[in-house]
């Protein structure tokens, strides 16, 4: 079945997904490529970080590559926030608001990239250098 | 400078006033709200000021070039421009360049609510553009009841559709609702600054 998985400016699309009720059931492949969090015996691993699988987790079935994980189930886990119209098949993960909020208080511009109308992107750091006034505009 | 337009529709909606400014910097797009949820911007227009080695030195804030909207700001904007010309001239000595503690405290940190609320908002733009109008309408409520203080979720949806037929409000029942409170917060000047000015204008 297919799913779409909306994750800051990016919608991934997945052919291999099982859709039941609220939850996105993912083959760890699925999961790997749509998150980044790799299946693990030693849990859900990405970067550097590892997450221990609780025994008896709701979001998890299966086990080894056989396993199916519920994208929903994991990312409340994480802590982070998931919004979802299953009858669309389409699912939104945003940041933690911890993280969102960490970010911030570091003073560290964040990061971002973003195409101008001819199509070429730019990214913050390429004025690295230089000062930056950043306008957010709307034409609504 | 480096300006961004948050627009759900893309380059379909702020292409034509990026064309008429024939801006000499880079002019950005940003269809699904990344910057204003990495930055929490709540409303526009919104500056961030960034030094050379990518410090936030001024965090989001209102930021008219003139005074067409004085009625929103109750502030007056030539002061802010006048502080732009100083932090470029010099930099960190620029009394406009707050501490950073002042900076963290004008940061309007996200919380669970604020973070859950942009996951919807991104659930509900997606499903607009892909043609599901209507299904995307309770998304983008509930984004607006999460983080009601945010004009960015409520003005966006209303343009993307009939705001009195699927929201039940305009904008200017919404700025009454304020009741008197601050439509802007006021930008962070020091206490000496000359007293405000106001007037009526129309809608930023």
């Amino acid at each position: 079945m297919n799913a779409t998985i909306l994750h800051g400016s990016d919608a991934i699309r997945v052919t291999d997904a099982s859709i039941e009720g609220e939850a996105l059931w993912l083959t760890p492949d699925a999961l790997a490529r749509t998150t980044g969090w790799e299946w693990t015996p030693e849990g859900l691993c990405r970067d550097a970080t590892c997450v221990p699988v609780p025994p008896g987790a709701p979001w998890v079935r299966g086990s080894g590559s056989a396993s199916r994980i519920d994208l929903g189930g994991l990312a409340r886990h994480l802590g982070r926030p998931v919004a979802a119209s299953p009858a669309h098949g389409v699912w939104a993960i945003g940041e933690s608001h911890e993280a969102l909020g960490d970010r911030l208080r570091s003073l560290d511009a964040p990061e971002f990239t973003l195409p101008d109308l001819d199509g070429r992107v730019w990214s913050l750091r390429d004025f690295r250098g230089r000062k930056v006034f950043l306008l957010a505009w709307a034409s609504w | 400078m480096v300006t961004v337009a948050l627009d759900s529709a893309g380059a379909a909606a702020a292409g034509e006033w990026i064309r008429a400014a024939q801006p000499t910097h880079p002019a950005l797009i940003d269809a699904h709200y990344d910057l204003a949820t990495r930055y929490h911007l709540v409303n526009v227009p919104s500056a961030v000021w960034i030094d050379e080695s990518g410090r936030i030195v001024r965090p989001a804030e209102v930021a008219f070039a003139d005074n067409r909207f004085i009625a929103y700001t109750k502030f007056d904007m030539t002061r802010y421009l006048d502080a732009i010309r100083d932090w470029v001239d010099r930099g960190e000595a620029s009394p406009h360049v707050r501490p950073p503690a002042a900076r963290r405290a004008r940061l309007g940190l996200p919380g669970a609510a604020q973070a859950q609320a942009a996951a919807c908002f991104r659930l509900a733009e997606h499903l607009h553009a892909e043609g599901h109008a209507e299904a995307a309408v309770p998304f983008f409520k509930e984004a607006q009841r999460l983080e009601p203080e945010s004009w960015c979720y409520k003005r966006q949806a209303w343009a993307l559709t009939d705001a009195e037929r699927f929201y039940s409000t305009t904008f200017q029942d919404e700025v009454k609702a304020l009741g008197g409170r601050p439509y802007y917060p006021r930008p962070d000047f020091p206490p000496d600054s000359p007293p405000d000015v106001s007037k009526e204008t129309a809608e930023p």
